[in-house]
């Protein structure tokens, strides 16, 4: 058993190194160079060679290309005189110049008229090999006691300890690493979390530009919102900063020093609304259990009733639910509940409103619900046609016996297996009712990140969805083995453990 | 005599309701089931074995209903039950049935446990333990070794000619005044099919119930049964002991079926089958269903439906071929002497010589 889950769960990162290496090259190699600059606002200021000089650097930062100057050409060819290697046109120039032809670089002169003309400089635009180990190479982040190397603080402590935290809570903490601490524990889901593993997917550019692309949908959003807290130097303040999720600053100001003891001040901070991918969660979740809380008994006095008043109404209540378009049903049922009272926006009444919720996750769940009854429905009319179905009645069993002790169980096997995929993918949102009610969720980040060239997001969102759609489907295979006796983990079939 | 009669059926007519169409799949079928013995009903498929059997438990399909008769079990007219919950009683406690395959006759993530004590729990109000204590005793009365430790095993992890056994543990577990064998052996091998045929004679005899054995096998008939009823077209055509039946057969359908048992066959020439098909049973059946596809057919099998001829006190068929006036017929040539060429089969040195091990 244990095998196949090593085998699965190498074949699994596999799967996600070859989806996400795809899209990592299409998205490098494919998407034209302009697009990307056609969503900047810096770019369209700038003018001349300067906006030259700009595109070089921000393709180097994006990871397009090895960029330099003259100056950082001088520098890497350890050229003797700086001075007379950055003068175009000197014999010290040309060499190294030609130097970094003779690597494979292009070098090119600044030509526009302006300050910066005569300038050279060089770039090599990145094989799709280059491409993939840099991509690769930075995903994982591991934090150590040696990450941080601080000139102005080389002789700090290295090493855990465990102490208290704000809460008096113990908790696993790092001196010298990037994270102070390292393990700890709180009140939210799943109640203990590291900073140890972390993934660098890069920063998002040209939206959100300058954040990192895990940061803009997993962090909070909103407005600030401070509150009461003890600081390391005994300090109690009202204040927005989330204590576990402080990082080493290397130059710390007068604010820090009358916080913390230590240099690690550079904390992320708490704010009212949750982030995008808890708010499609909310919502995914919420909208899931009320349509399995319908669906399921809704479906199964169908099927208990086959052909009877209430299939018929099933059944048009599902024929209604898919044939009218999703974005009408949005509508109606938006329309109906703004005549009870009911907040036709996400933000007029704001995330702490219940009333909030109940228009995007009855239409939802709305939108759930159809297949699920037609499949639950489906798999009982079928189990209910099985020898065993007509045995157990031979047996004197009751109808009602038959259906929930022998029936239902051999019809949610097939449901089970889809029930994780259900539950995770809930983060990746729902495009049309988000967009319909504003709600600030995944929805659109992936079709937005594609829109406006945001290579960095499209990737993330890539590599989050392939690892939690591979996740999910392999969890509802190891569920189906709890509830379906025949399917074992076990090589041989039926063989004792 | 009449106080060893367990189930009495009396012109029993049973239609289906098939695409706003009506059939009749029994045609008046009267016929007593003596407590204690082992009855056979015979007959092609079609010919509507299962239905007359199922309208014992009230098991008909839901477009299926008793249109005309009564069964009398127990002094009760069953066939006029109409409540799945009035039939509990009956269904499973006192009539049971077991279904030819026994792959798919148990649930497939139930533990057999599971499977049988629910039945006790259901019918004698036993609780879990006791229930539990009872469904290994029977495990082991049908033959399965450490029952105890395979108690809490799934139907996968049993061989076929295993599950039928468990089928069969399940339909004694409350003790039936009868038990319903729907083609018990159709789906298992020859040399387990004489097994099971063996536990439901041996444990027949322990619990002392009476046996229907709805099948197609002839040779499992001649092992087990009693009495024998052919059925044609939903009516009993002919009915008797079983050797009366095999070796004084009189209706031409019995002939038939006799003679197409392969075994009986010479080496060398072509099977024999009983030419053409069923009658539909969607139109009404004028004078002897069997007529038109037999050879002995007389003009008044075409006008006059025949009544139950007797031929002896407990041989009865349903063939004009029996009136006095009829003209003088011989049995086909192949089971003139029947008697005799099973015998040579199945004695030392015959094909189905080791049939009784």
């Amino acid at each position: 058993m244990k095998k196949y889950i090593w085998n699965r769960l190498l074949k699994s990162i596999l799967s996600i190194l070859i989806v996400v290496s795809i899209v990592v090259i299409m998205v490098y190699t494919l998407v034209p160079v302009s697009k990307i600059f056609e969503n900047d606002p810096a770019h369209q200021k700038l003018k001349t060679n300067y906006k030259t000089v700009y595109v070089y650097g921000k393709l180097e930062e994006l990871g397009y290309l090895d960029y330099y100057t003259i100056g950082e050409m001088c520098v890497a060819k350890k050229s003797e005189d700086i001075n007379a290697c950055t003068t175009s046109g000197s014999q010290e120039n040309i060499k190294v110049l030609n130097e970094f032809e003779a690597d494979g670089f292009t070098v090119e002169e600044l030509t526009q008229y302006d300050e910066l003309q005569g300038r050279s400089f060089a770039y090599r635009k990145y094989s799709v090999p280059e491409l993939l180990w840099k991509f690769f190479s930075k995903l994982v982040v591991i934090d150590h006691p040696y990450k941080i190397q601080d000139p102005k603080n080389s002789d700090m402590n290295r090493g855990y300890s465990i102490e208290s935290d704000y809460n008096n809570i113990p908790a696993v903490v790092c001196s010298g690493c990037n994270y102070k601490y390292q393990l700890y524990l709180d009140s939210s889901f799943p109640f203990i979390h590291s900073n140890i593993l972390k993934f660098n997917f890069g920063i998002s550019y040209p939206t959100n530009s300058g954040v990192a692309t895990i940061d803009v949908i997993g962090n909070g959003q909103g407005s600030m919102k401070s509150f009461e807290q003890k600081f390391p130097t005994g300090e109690v303040s009202k204040s927005p900063i989330l204590q576990h999720t402080c990082k080493y600053k290397y130059e710390t100001d007068h604010l820090d020093q009358k916080r913390f003891t230590d240099n690690y001040a550079n904390c992320t901070l708490q704010y009212d609304s949750p982030s995008m991918i808890k708010t499609s969660y909310i919502f995914g979740i919420a909208s899931l259990i009320l349509a399995y809380l319908i669906a399921v008994p809704f479906a199964i006095s169908m099927a208990r009733n086959k052909g009877k008043t209430i299939d018929k109404a099933g059944i048009a209540l599902i024929n209604i639910l898919v044939a009218v378009p999703s974005l009408a049903l949005i509508f109606f049922v938006k329309y109906i509940g703004f005549g009870f009272g009911l907040p036709d926006k996400f933000p007029q009444l704001g995330f702490t409103n219940i009333k909030s919720y109940i228009l995007p996750v009855i239409i939802l769940a709305l939108l759930t619900m159809p297949s699920l009854m037609t499949w639950i429905r489906r798999y009982m009319v079928d189990q209910a046609n099985a020898d065993y179905v007509k045995f157990a009645k031979a047996k004197g069993l009751s109808k009602k016996e038959i259906s929930q002790n022998h029936i239902f169980k051999n019809a949610i096997i097939p449901i089970v297996n889809g029930l994780p995929s259900s539950i995770i993918l809930a983060i990746s949102g729902a495009v049309i009712t988000e967009s319909v009610f504003s709600i600030p969720g995944m929805g659109k980040m992936l079709p937005d990140a594609i829109k406006a060239s945001n290579n960095n997001m499209v990737i993330t969102l890539t590599f989050i969805f392939t690892s939690l759609s591979i996740l999910s489907v392999f969890l509802g295979d190891l569920l189906m083995t709890v509830v379906d006796p025949r399917i074992s983990l076990n090589a041989k079939k039926g063989e004792k453990k | 005599m009449e106080n060893n009669i367990i189930l009495s059926v009396k012109d029993l007519e049973v239609k289906f309701k098939v695409r706003d169409r009506e059939l009749t799949a029994i045609r008046n079928i009267s016929m007593d089931f003596e407590e204690g013995k082992v009855v056979a009903i015979v007959g092609e498929s079609g010919s509507g074995k299962s239905v007359f059997t199922k309208t014992f438990t009230g098991m008909l399909d839901i477009n299926g209903r008793i249109t005309n008769g009564e069964i009398y079990f127990e002094n009760e007219d069953i066939s006029k039950i109409v409540k799945d919950s009035e039939w509990e009683r009956i269904r499973g406690k006192k009539i049971a049935t077991i279904f030819q395959d026994p792959m798919t006759s148990l649930n497939p993530v139930r533990t057999i446990g599971y499977q049988i004590s629910e039945v006790i729990i259901k019918h004698q109000g036993k609780s879990k333990e006791d229930a539990k204590q009872l469904a290994i005793e029977l495990m082991q009365k049908v033959g399965i070794k450490d029952a105890e430790s395979r108690y809490d095993e799934y139907p996968f992890q049993y061989s076929g000619g295993m599950r039928q056994r468990i089928v069969i543990a399940i339909a004694l577990a409350c003790k039936p005044k009868i038990l319903i064998c729907d083609e018990p052996t159709t789906a298992l091998d020859v040399t387990i099919q004489a097994q099971i045929i063996q536990l439901i004679k041996d444990l027949a005899e322990e619990y002392k119930f009476t046996t229907i054995y709805i099948t197609h096998d002839l040779g499992v008939v001649a092992n087990v049964a009693d009495i024998v009823a052919v059925m044609y077209a939903g009516q009993i055509v002919e009915y008797g002991l079983i050797e009366e039946v095999f070796y004084d057969p009189r209706h031409p359908y019995t002939w038939g079926l006799l003679s197409s048992l392969p075994q009986l066959g010479d080496k060398g020439d072509d099977l024999f089958a009983i030419k053409g098909t069923p009658p539909s049973l969607f139109q009404e059946i004028k004078g002897d269903g069997f007529a038109p596809r037999s050879e002995y057919s007389l003009k008044i099998d075409f006008e006059k439906e025949p009544p139950m001829f007797k031929v002896s006190d407990t041989h009865y068929a349903k063939t004009w071929l029996l009136d006095p006036r009829a003209p003088k017929v011989e049995k086909p040539k192949t089971i003139q002497n029947l008697h005799e060429k099973m015998l040579n089969l199945t004695s030392k040195g015959g094909v189905y010589s080791d049939r009784d091990k």
